[in-house]
Parts: structure tokens; sequence; C-alpha cells
């Protein structure tokens, strides 16, 4: 939008060009009426002396007919004398003033001459150059002849009539010059120039603030336009911040799932490609009302109008996710698949403003990414701010200090043999009110930050209180951030180092994150966990791509074959395919495998065809806090 | 009428170039007369003579003996040993001054004015167009 500031202005400039158009026209107009009213009361002030003049001639020479008159002014000395007493009603306004009449011929002779200068002869011819003389002996009515440029600086000739009984008989005719117009107008002059230049000086600052105006418009496009995606961009929301209303959409936060794999296997062209064409799989998904920005990297932000339909956004996003998901992306002959992951906020209008809406939507986001991926969470409504709130990082602080912090495990189950052979450790945090708070509740929020290695130091050190003392064996999810905090490798190897027995028990499972950039620092840190005597399990394996080689490098014992592949095997032909696949690679690489989200009995039954080794889901066990045995297996 | 029309955009084209107008007037009279002799026009005023010579029409010479026809503006110039065969004023006055000038074309009070006294054309044998007719005079008043 334009700013208000240069609205305000152009609308300010404008009313004073106005303003001053008006002033201008006032005084032109002004003038006019000067000048006229000058002109009338000059001519009446003529007329008037020049009838007791004449009234008095036509008493005193006792004159009552035309040729009475003619017959008085025949004779030179009556003509002078006339002549004298016309001459008085010269100024320098009235330059000449003469008696015409027009002769049996219809031409027009004069017949007295006032003028002190190019006085005519008595009867002399005078060629007239308008119709107006005429007019007069017709009408009978006074006329004014404007000249336009006019000769010996002449503006307007006066025809009264001079009439005798009712007929006119000859023209009192005076011509007035401009010289008083001109002074009054060389008066005025300045005035009028002041406003001339003020008004050219408000539309120079039209014309600049026009120009600034289309300036912005043209580089618009520029300022707000991602060039990579042809998407809005993040300057685009800012500009839009302010006057988006957030009861007619719903928020969704897009994440394209493991792009920056697709950024290190294929390059950076791959990854372009990929993001283009997403943007493109994206644009034809939602309609025109809605709002799609890039919001960074691989992260999308979509504004869902949904003034129309409240539950519109859940559909739009599930479009866009099957869309996505259905596209092969070909690059370089290679076939990329994609998968996106959304975080949606219905009622960001709830939130305190849109900052607000958009974490809660990423939460949803990161939420969807730790559920598997290539799916889309809704932010539920119902739950209360204060409990929202309560999940921030003081939070976590409070519950670190508070001794709040504990785990649950999760049996990895071995069907061949019916037997538990270890269990997955997963955080839980127990609020003041005693509820079991869930990790995505407040690990998103704790990303990058000092209270997530805290955190993760007490969950190995409730670990390695929990299984030290016994024969279990148990899984630890570290991500690669984790692994390059110091406090935390020094934790691993203080209890580890020395007790080989009990480190031959741990086994760490390494989230695929984003976060590693320098793989020969993340084989360094996996050779150093091996060396302890711990076991390696890689989480999350073969969702939309897999990094093969660093699963090899780095001599993993375990592959946890992603959720988004095992939760609807029992219907998904590709799915079980790719699962096939993968534990085929698996064997031949040595590793053994493990399926996570075995939620149904279907899902069991189908993983039981393939030559898996462990299983995990619901459907075997929950996370509960105590560690259970095999008594406790397929109870719900 | 096409003279009148011509001397109505001159009056008011007038304040722009009045030589170059007056000039324009005078070819219409000139081209408006017929003589028994062929025109050769020379005048005292240099200014409307140079504008003459750029007419296409009239035959313009640069000595007051060579012409037939001379356009006076003061009596002054007019020379005894030259007789040219028809004289043209461009004051009212030099009418009455000088007998045999046939005709005047003159500003009175700012506006042009042209009178072509009957008896001296038909004593010089001139005859005039029907354009020209509405600026006969019978005598100089």
């Amino acid at each position: 939008m334009v700013k208000k500031k240069e609205v305000f202005l152009f609308v300010v400039l404008l009313m004073l060009g106005g303003l001053m158009i008006y002033i201008y026209d006032y005084i032109k107009e002004a003038k006019i009426e000067m000048f006229d009213k000058i002109e009338k009361d000059k001519i009446n002030q003529v007329v008037d002396i020049y009838n007791n003049i004449k009234r008095t001639t036509v008493k005193d020479e006792n004159i009552s007919t035309e040729s009475d008159m003619f017959k008085f002014l025949s004779k030179k000395q009556n003509r002078i004398s006339q002549e004298k007493k016309i001459a008085t009603l010269l100024s320098p306004s009235i330059k000449y003033i003469y008696i015409l009449i027009r002769d049996k011929r219809g031409r027009f002779r004069y017949l007295i001459d006032a003028s002190k200068i190019d006085k005519a002869n008595y009867y002399q011819k005078f060629d007239v150059d308008s119709p107006k003389y005429n007019l007069v002996y017709e009408t009978k009515k006074p006329q004014i002849i404007r000249h336009k440029d006019g000769v010996e600086n002449l503006c307007l000739t006066y025809l009264y009539p001079l009439t005798i009984n009712g007929k006119v008989v000859a023209i009192l005719t005076f011509d007035i010059t401009n010289y008083l117009k001109k002074d009054i107008e060389s008066l005025i002059k300045p005035l009028e120039n002041f406003f001339i230049i003020l008004m050219v000086f408000i539309v120079l600052l039209i014309l600049m603030t026009v120009i600034q105006v289309i300036h912005y418009f043209v580089t618009r496009k520029k300022i707000f336009t991602d060039p990579l995606t042809k998407l809005f961009n993040r300057n685009y929301l800012q500009e839009i911040m302010p006057m988006l209303n957030l009861e007619h959409y719903s928020i969704a936060m897009l994440d394209l799932d493991r792009f920056k794999s697709v950024n290190d296997t294929y390059g950076h062209k791959a990854g372009d490609y990929v993001l283009s064409k997403s943007s493109e799989i994206f644009k034809h998904s939602i309609r025109e009302t809605d709002i799609l920005i890039r919001y960074g990297g691989e992260e999308f932000l979509l504004f869902i109008y949904n003034r129309d339909n409240a539950d519109i956004s859940m559909e739009i996003c599930e479009r866009i996710r099957k869309n996505i998901s259905e596209n092969l992306y070909t690059f370089d002959n290679s076939d990329i698949n994609m998968s996106v992951s959304i975080g949606i906020h219905k009622k960001p209008y709830l939130e305190k403003n849109l900052t607000e809406a958009i974490k809660k939507a990423d939460k949803m986001l990161y939420v969807a990414k730790s559920e598997g991926r290539n799916r889309v969470i809704a932010f539920e409504e119902n739950i209360k701010e204060e409990e929202e709130k309560s999940y921030d990082i003081n939070f976590v602080k409070e519950a670190i200090l508070d001794d709040r912090v504990m785990c649950y495990y999760q049996p990895i189950y071995d069907f061949a043999n019916s037997k538990i052979i270890k269990y997955e450790a997963l955080v839980r945090i127990k609020d003041t009110n005693g509820d079991i708070i869930y990790p995505m509740s407040f690990l998103p929020n704790l990303k990058h930050t000092n209270i997530h290695y805290k955190l993760t130091q007490r969950i190995l050190s409730l670990i390695f209180d929990k299984f030290k003392n016994n024969d279990k064996s148990v899984s630890i999810n570290l991500s690669f951030l984790d692994l390059i905090n110091k406090d935390i490798v020094d934790t691993i190897r203080d209890t580890l180092g020395d007790n080989i027995a009990f480190a031959k028990r741990i086994t760490f499972e390494i989230l695929e994150s984003d976060e590693i950039e320098n793989i020969e620092l993340f084989k360094n840190k996996i050779k150093f966990l091996h060396d302890l005597g711990s076991k390696i399990s890689v989480d999350d394996f073969g969702s939309g791509y897999s990094n093969f080689r660093t699963v090899l490098d780095i001599e993993a014992d375990y592959l946890k074959i992603d959720g988004s592949l095992i939760k609807n095997i029992d219907k998904n032909d590709k799915d079980y395919k790719v699962v096939e696949s993968i534990i085929h690679f698996a064997k031949v690489s040595n590793m053994s495998t493990i399926a996570e989200f075995v939620h149904s009995k279907d899902v069991y039954d189908k993983l039981k065809t393939l030559e898996l080794d462990y299983m995990q889901g619901y459907y075997i066990a929950k996370p509960l806090a105590k560690i259970a045995t095999e008594d406790d297996l397929f109870k719900d | 009428m096409k003279i009148i029309i011509l001397l109505l955009i001159a009056i008011m084209s007038f304040a722009s170039d009045t030589v170059h107008f007056q000039s324009k007037i005078l070819e219409k009279i000139f081209t408006n007369i017929s003589t028994s002799k062929e025109l050769k026009i020379w005048s005292d005023d240099k200014k409307i003579l140079n504008e003459l010579k750029k007419d296409k029409i009239l035959h313009t010479v640069d000595k007051m003996c060579d012409a037939s026809l001379v356009i006076i503006k003061n009596k002054k110039n007019l020379s005894k040993e030259c007789k040219p065969n028809f004289i043209f004023v461009l004051k009212y006055n030099l009418l009455n001054e000088i007998p045999k000038s046939f005709g005047a074309m003159f500003w009175k009070k700012g506006r042009p004015n042209i009178v072509i006294i009957e008896p001296r054309i038909d004593s010089q044998h001139i005859t005039v167009s029907k354009d020209l007719e509405p600026y006969l005079e019978e005598r100089v008043w």
C-alpha cells in the first residue's frame, strides 16, 4: 500500500492547488468585473454629460427636427462651439469623441469631430469595420465594439444613438483606450504572478508526489516479490500486517520436508528447482483470495480467506499436501519425492497479534513434523490460553528446577521372539497441576536455547539413573545440536566412559535434522558414541529422501523407519514397497530395522510379512512412566 | 466584396504589422483598377515600397521618374521634373494639396480608410472594379 504520508501530502497539495486556482480565478474574475464597472461608469458619465450638452444646445438653438440640426451644424462656427463643448469629455481614457451620420448612400460621415488629435474633416467619409454602426440606426440602442489587440491602444468603441422625435439622426461615438486597464493590470500583475508561481510550485510538488507514487508501484513488485518463487516475501507481510483483518483468515505454516537433504544430495540448483516447482503447486492449490508468502528458506506462510467458509482451511491445506506428495520432481534425470508438513491456526484473531498467531501455526507445524511429516495439524482452539502460555521457556526452566521433568518409556518389540528388546525414552513434563505435558507443546520453543541443552542433560541423567542398575536397554533421542554441545558430550563421557557394559545397553537415536551442516563433524561425534560402546539408530529413516551414504558412513546399528511410511502400510502398496526396499538395504548393510507408528493390528500384521526386525507403536504399547514387561503388551 | 473582407482582416491584425497590411491593401486597390498605361509603382515610403517589391503581380521601380504611379506620403518628395501618370496618396489632406492625386489610403483614428475621387479617375481614364465602388467619393471634404 502507498504510505499514508504520501497520500496525506498528495491530498494537502491537491487542496492547496485547488485553493490557489480558486484565488487566482477570483482575482481574474474580480479584475474583469472591475474593468466592466469602470467602463460602465465611464460610459455613463460621458453619455450623461453629453446629454446635458445636447439638451442645452437643443433648447438654446430651438432645434426640433433633423433638418434644424443639420442647418445648425452646417455653420462652421456652430460646429466649432459644439466641438469645444464635447471636447471637455476627452481624457486619457476617452481618446476620440465624434458624431457620425449615415448619408443617403448608407456611408458614414463625420458631422462633428471633437478629437484633439487625428481630427477628421467635416463630412469626411468614415469606413466602418462593424455592422454595429448600422445596428444603432435599426435598434435605436447603444452598441459596443470591443477591439482585440486594439490599434492605438483602443479597447472599446461606444456607439450612442442621437435621436430627434424618436428617430436616430446620428451616432455619438467615443473610443476608449486601455491605459487605465493597463495601469490596473500592471498593479495586479505581481499578485497574479505570485499565484502563478505558487501554482507552478504546487503542480511540481504534486508531480513529484505522483512520480513517487508511480515509482512506488513500479518498485513495489520487486520489493515484495521473492525472485525465485515469484511469491510475496516477508516485506509484503510487514506491509499488509497492519491492514490484515485476522477474523477473515486462517493461518497456515508450510514447510517442505527434508528440504535441506535435497540441497545436500542434489545440489542447490535442485533445491531451487524444488522450491520453485513447489511454489507453483501451492499457487495452483489455493484461491485468488488467499495470500501466500515465502516466509524464509523452505517455509511458507499462507493466509486462507475463510469469511465465506470457516472450514475451508483444512480442505485447502490437505489439497496442498496431497498435490505436493503426488508430484514427482525430476531434476537432472533424478526423481525427487517431496512432502510438506503444515500447521494451521484456524482462529488467529484470538491471539494477541499476528506474530503470536504465526507462532501457534509454527508450533502446529512442529507437531506435524514430529508426528512423521507429510501431514496437516490444526491448532485446537479449546486449549486454554493460560495453558499455552505456560509451555514457554520459563515453564521448562521451572520444571527442571522443580524436578518435574520425567521420561516415559515405549517398548521396542522383537515380534519374532515376542520379547521387548529395549525401550525408547520419551520426555514428559508434569505441570503444577499434575497433568502430563507432551514434548510437542514445549520443545519447539526451546530450539537453539540453552534450556534445550539443560533439558537434554536432565533427560540423560534421568535415563542413566533409571537404567544404570538394571539389565534393560534404552534408546535416547539426540539431535546433532545436542551432540556438538560440550556439556552434553561431557555428561555422556562421564557416565559411559568407564562403564562399557552400560554403554552397550544404550542406543542413541539420531534425529535426522536440517542442522547437520558439517557432515564430517557429525561423523566424528557418531564415532565418539561408537567408541564408548553404544549403538546408533537413525531416526525417521526413509521418508521423502534417504541419505544412504551418510547412513553407511556412520555405521548405524539400527534404521528406524519413518512413521509416515508405516502408518498406512496396510493400505498403501507404495509405502509397502519403500519399506521393503529399506529393509533390504538395511540387511545388506548389517543394520537392524525398527518400524515405528504401529498403531493397529492391520499394520502390525502387514509388517509381519516383511523381514523386519522390531516394531514400536501404540498397538504394541503406549509410552509409560514405568518400564513395561511383556505382560503389559497388546493391552489396548 | 473580397477587398472589404481583406480590409477587415487587415484591421483586426493591424497591430502585428501595419506596413505589411497597408501594402496588402494597396496591392488590392491597384489590382482592382485599370489604366491606359502599365502600372510601374514607386513610393516615397521606403517600407511600403520594399513590401510592394515582394508582390509578384505589381511592378515596382526604384526611381520616381521611371514610375507611372507614385504613392506619396510627403508632398515634398514629389519631384517636379518627373511627371508620373498617376498619383496615389497616403494622407487624406494630400488629396487637396495634390490635385492630380486620384485616391488615398490612410489611417484615421486607428482605422484604415480608402477614398477614391470619382471625377479625378474619370479624367485620368482610370476605371475601378465593383469592389472599389464603396470607396468612391465625388469630392474631397
